[in-house]
């Protein structure tokens, strides 16, 4: 507002670097994601839960699978990228299901038990699954869409956090990555 | 075959759009006037053109072309014939043709109206104005294409976005449009007077009415969006301080500074940098209005595309408009000289500064609170919010001081306030608003925010009356008329500020409704069976029984509720819950009940499949309609003040007729105007 | 016996008090609260609405956990505790005032203040050198229009 003395002022110094700052951020932007979100759960002790069996009466719960790498994946049968996943999630569960260190778990998230076994039928199942009705166990996992998996070691930490669906090259670098060597590490 | 010459003729408009470029700069540097008419023919003929395309997207909306793929995206033959033509601008390609062509119409009136009498700048205005819309037609042509073709073609469109078939949000974006296109036109002439070098006030002069009508258009289009989300998202809000919001909300905050700040250099010949500053920031901000939305940097409800290549160029775009405009103004003002003078630390040159100051800084606040989430992603920190409660607490101080100006500004005298000035017109409002305060105490207000909104708003509202009741029995004395007569009088003498003053008592009124509507806004969320009721203060409201509806394009759920206010039946209510069939999404419908200039309102959310309970949202919402008659009036001010009548001198300094005041407040305007003025 | 009544009473109180604490809030007040406390959470399957704004499931669910754990006692800054430690701060609608969030909270006000002392400092120096010009030397008024405009004030303020 000063326009007092001529030549280049300070306030064109000012808002000359604002307008760069300015651009420069957004062209971060662009490159950014705006949907991920950091996860603040990995390294931390699993939250615990109890919740019903997708097809049989019992009850689960996360302490009777102590001293093992559980790999919990939150799915849901209105949820497009879940089917992209949902081979890979059997292929996982084929190759490492054998190995008695390992246990993968689907949590079916938000949706209602016919809808969720008429899927489970139509894209084939080969793993155990509960189901969520309260919400309760996703809201506990920090959940904020679907597909998202969560890899717990043997002593019950979040090791790994995995948003969007399990496919192709992330596939890989999951099981590479995150699987085998949590499987070689003693409890 | 129609959608192809449609599509000619866009081509057609950008060939023409960079010839508008060229042609007056040419014409300007090799002084023939030949070249500029050029430019002025090209204009013309651009907004045939760009007519043309969009008649012939309608077209195909209207005969239901699905092998065109945006008509195929954004439209459905069960579609009702009014939302058919609304799907022009219900995706990213068709706002974006919409866009250019409001701006081609906005050109070529501006350049018609101003040919005559603005020979020496409407070449730079053709050709900045041109530059604008070629860079749109680029985004258009290439990158975002609605005149694009699918085959083989689909036997049925995608259907419109079910939350945009909504009278409200038909008229929202073309409005909002209006007001940011608008402002390209001071923009333009703003650039016109740096390139040519005549930075004095005519083109503030020239301008005004094109900066109120897109400030109205503005007003009117945020408005209609509040009223849309009101009952359309039915969460019972009109404002959620959505990015997109924000968007719009951040150039009329600038364009709002901006129309203050003009009278004094209307009045005062000063701050002439400022201004340019002012209205180049507002039109840059719709720019970067536009590219937060189209680019989908920012995740928002509204994020509609969500593409880089698009992104990329707009950002460049948007640089090389941001560098041109800002690097025009730096490089011209380094050698611009100007001398403020002002007589004392408080007079209304100063409540004007800092009248601007009050709006930069509200837009800033706005601004840093949409963008922090992009910076935190960018500096790899913690993901974090940035929602209303954020908003509401930090912009409310800054709005409670736009306020108290509102109640100083008009009521001050120019250069040099009086003791006389200040007691005569401060001293009573000051002491109303004082037992104002501790009324609305007694009376059981206990809110902070409300107290103190309620007490600036009296301060300002006797302010304003004070005044009016003196110039009233002013002229009524002078002229031996009633203060009604009186009244009129004084606005004939001086209907720009009486104007003005209608849109502050607007913005008296809204700011009245959002207080009550929010702070004693009571809310309840049950679930009812059939029989079952939920009580609300005095009102009851019952569930008779849950029923299926059908509609044009979608099946609901519908509620029938019956109304009672102390156990008097006063209305019934018919809330629905409805999926549109075509795109199986839901919305909820909101059903409303007009009472004491509030709402009684009701939407129900969940409804279980047998039709056995409803989960009812019910809420009052008390004075919420001040809000929208507030904002009416501001639109009103505005209009009054394009269209007013011409000044009527009453009184004239060099004539010998009775003398009386010609500002019965602050006389010195008067004299100001005639002052010469040291110019740069 | 006096001391004894004394701690009689005084325990009586403070059980009264702990007592309101948990069990007495009314079902509105219990609203009026989980009201408060989701207005400032992020509905996390939502694009930019509030737990209390939004009808998705999850809202909902959260909704329900808030009341629950109002219910049994913990405070609306613990229960927003819960929330950002199992979704991190982006739950929060109103980012906490810690590290560059400042930014948000202080930016605005600090802004206010610079601008005000720049508008104030200009001013005065502004002020300074048109005190230099004589007011008449900078009108071309002639006497006789002052005097009529000083009727015309005259006239006014009676």
């Amino acid at each position: 507002m000063n326009e007092n003395s001529g030549g280049l002022r300070v306030w064109h110094i000012v808002l000359l670097s604002v307008i760069l700052g300015l651009l420069i951020l957004f062209y971060k932007g662009l490159y950014g994601n705006p949907s991920f979100i950091p996860p603040v759960l990995v390294g931390t002790p699993a939250p615990r839960f109890e919740a019903p069996d997708l097809y049989k009466k019992e009850r689960v719960t996360l302490d009777q699978f102590r001293g093992k790498v559980v790999v919990l994946n939150f799915w849901s049968s209105w949820c497009q990228e879940c089917k992209l996943e949902h081979e890979s999630l059997q292929s996982l569960n084929r190759q490492y299901g054998q190995n008695a260190q390992f246990v993968l778990l689907g949590v079916d998230y938000q949706d209602k038990e016919d809808l969720a076994k008429d899927y489970l039928q139509q894209y084939g199942n080969n793993f155990q699954h509960i189901i969520d009705t309260q919400g309760r166990i996703s809201i506990d996992y920090g959940v904020y869409g679907v597909p998202e998996t969560f890899v717990i070691d043997q002593s019950g930490i979040i090791r790994h956090k995995e948003i969007g669906p399990l496919v192709g090259e992330t596939y890989i670098k999951f099981t590479r990555e995150v699987i085998e060597p949590l499987l070689k590490e003693k409890s | 075959m129609i959608i192809e010459i449609g599509h000619l003729a866009v081509i057609a408009a950008l060939v023409l759009a960079i010839l508008g470029i060229i042609a007056p700069l040419v014409g300007i540097r090799k002084e023939k006037g030949v070249w500029i008419e050029i430019g002025r023919q090209a204009v013309t003929v651009n907004f045939v053109l760009l007519s043309i395309g969009m008649a012939a997207m309608i077209y195909s909306y209207i005969t239901q072309d699905y092998s065109v793929k945006y008509v195929w995206a954004t439209s459905n033959s069960k579609l009702p014939f009014f939302y058919k033509v609304a799907g022009l601008w219900g995706g990213h390609e068709g706002s974006l043709l919409l866009w250019s062509w409001i701006l081609s119409f906005y050109c070529m009136a501006a350049v018609w109206i101003h040919w005559k009498t603005q020979p020496v700048v409407i070449p730079y205005l053709i050709a900045m104005e041109s530059l604008i819309l070629s860079g749109f037609l680029l985004l258009i042509l290439f990158l975002s294409n609605p005149f694009e073709r699918i085959f083989p073609a689909p036997s049925d469109g995608r259907d419109l976005n079910p939350l945009l078939q909504d009278p409200a949000m038909v008229g929202h974006p073309p409005m909002l449009y209006l007001g940011y296109v608008g402002l390209s036109i001071p923009f333009c002439f703003a650039m016109a007077a740096l390139f040519s070098g005549r930075l004095g006030e005519e083109w503030i002069k020239v301008t005004q009415r094109w900066t109120l009508l897109a400030w109205m258009a503005l007003t009117t289009g945020i408005l209609m969006g509040g009223y849309w989300a009101y009952y359309e998202l039915g969460w019972g809000g009109y404002w959620g301080w959505d990015p997109v919001e924000n968007a719009a909300f951040m150039p009329w905050l600038i364009a709002t500074a901006f129309l203050h700040s003009v009278m004094v250099q209307e009045t005062r010949k000063m701050f002439k940098v400022w201004n340019l500053f002012l209205i180049i920031l507002a039109f840059s901000l719709s720019l970067i209005g536009t590219f937060l939305v189209r680019s989908g940097v920012l995740s928002s409800v509204h994020s509609f595309a969500a593409d880089p290549g698009r992104g990329v160029f707009i950002l460049g775009f948007l640089s090389s408009m941001l560098l041109l405009s800002f690097g025009t103004l730096i490089f011209r003002s380094a050698k611009l000289k100007s001398l403020v003078l002002m007589d004392s630390m408080v007079s209304r040159e100063s409540v004007f500064l800092f009248n601007n100051l009050f709006f930069l800084v509200a837009m800033i606040t706005v601004f840093i609170g949409t963008l922090y989430p992009l910076l935190t992603e960018a500096l790899k920190l913690k993901k974090v919010s940035v929602g209303p409660p954020y908003y509401n607490a930090v912009f409310m101080p800054v709005a409670l001081g736009l306020i108290f100006l509102m109640g100083v500004g008009p009521y001050i005298s120019w250069r040099k306030v009086t003791r006389d000035n200040l007691r005569s017109h401060f001293v009573i409002p000051l002491l109303i608003a004082g037992s104002g305060l501790v009324l609305s105490y007694i009376g059981g207000i206990h809110d902070l925010y409300a107290l103190s909104g309620l007490t600036v708003v009296i301060f300002a509202l006797t302010s304003i009356l004070l005044d009016f009741s003196k110039v009233s029995r002013f002229w009524a004395r002078q002229r031996k008329i009633n203060p009604f007569q009186g009244f009129y009088a004084a606005f004939r003498q001086n209907p720009r500020r009486y104007a003005g003053i209608l849109t502050h008592i607007g913005v008296l009124v809204m700011v009245v409704g959002i207080i009550f509507s929010t702070i004693y806004q009571t809310e309840k969320v049950v679930v009812l069976k059939p029989g079952e009721s939920v009580t609300l203060n005095a009102f009851r409201i019952e569930l008779i029984r849950l029923y299926e509806a059908v509609g044009p394009n979608w099946v609901a759920q519908e509620g029938a509720f019956n109304l009672y206010e102390n156990n008097i039946l006063i209305s019934e209510m018919r809330p629905q819950k409805r999926i549109y069939t075509v795109t199986q999404t839901p919305t909820t419908e909101t059903a409303l009940h007009q009472i004491y200039m509030g709402h009684v309102f009701l939407t129900i959310p969940e409804v279980a499949p047998d039709g056995s309970w409803a989960r009812v949202r019910a809420l009052y919402n008390p004075l919420v309609l001040w809000v929208w008659y507030g904002g009416g009036i501001m639109v009103l001010g505005g209009l009054l003040n394009i269209f007013r009548p011409r000044r009527k001198e009453v009184y004239s300094f060099h004539s010998s007729s009775s003398p009386s005041a010609a500002e019965p407040i602050s006389p010195l305007p008067q004299l100001s105007s005639k002052r010469v003025s040291p110019e740069p | 016996m006096r001391p004894l009544t004394v701690v009689f009473l005084a325990s009586f109180f403070l059980v009264a008090w702990v007592g309101t604490g948990n069990t007495m809030l009314s079902e509105d007040d219990l609203q009026a609260q989980t009201k408060e406390v989701a207005k400032t959470l992020r509905c996390a399957v939502c694009q930019s609405e509030s737990v209390w704004e939004s009808n998705a499931e999850l809202a909902l669910q959260m909704r329900e956990i808030i009341r629950e754990r109002l219910q049994q006692g913990e405070s609306p800054n613990q229960i927003r505790a819960y929330f950002v430690s199992r979704y991190g701060d982006f739950i929060l609608l109103k980012p906490r005032p810690i590290g560059l969030n400042w930014l948000l909270w202080g930016g605005p006000f600090i802004l206010l203040f610079i601008g005000a002392i720049i508008l104030l400092v200009s001013i005065r120096s502004w002020t300074r050198d048109t005190l230099a010009v004589p007011l008449e030397k900078m009108s071309d008024l002639t006497e006789e229009d002052q005097k009529k405009i000083d009727l015309a004030i005259r006239t006014f303020k009676n």
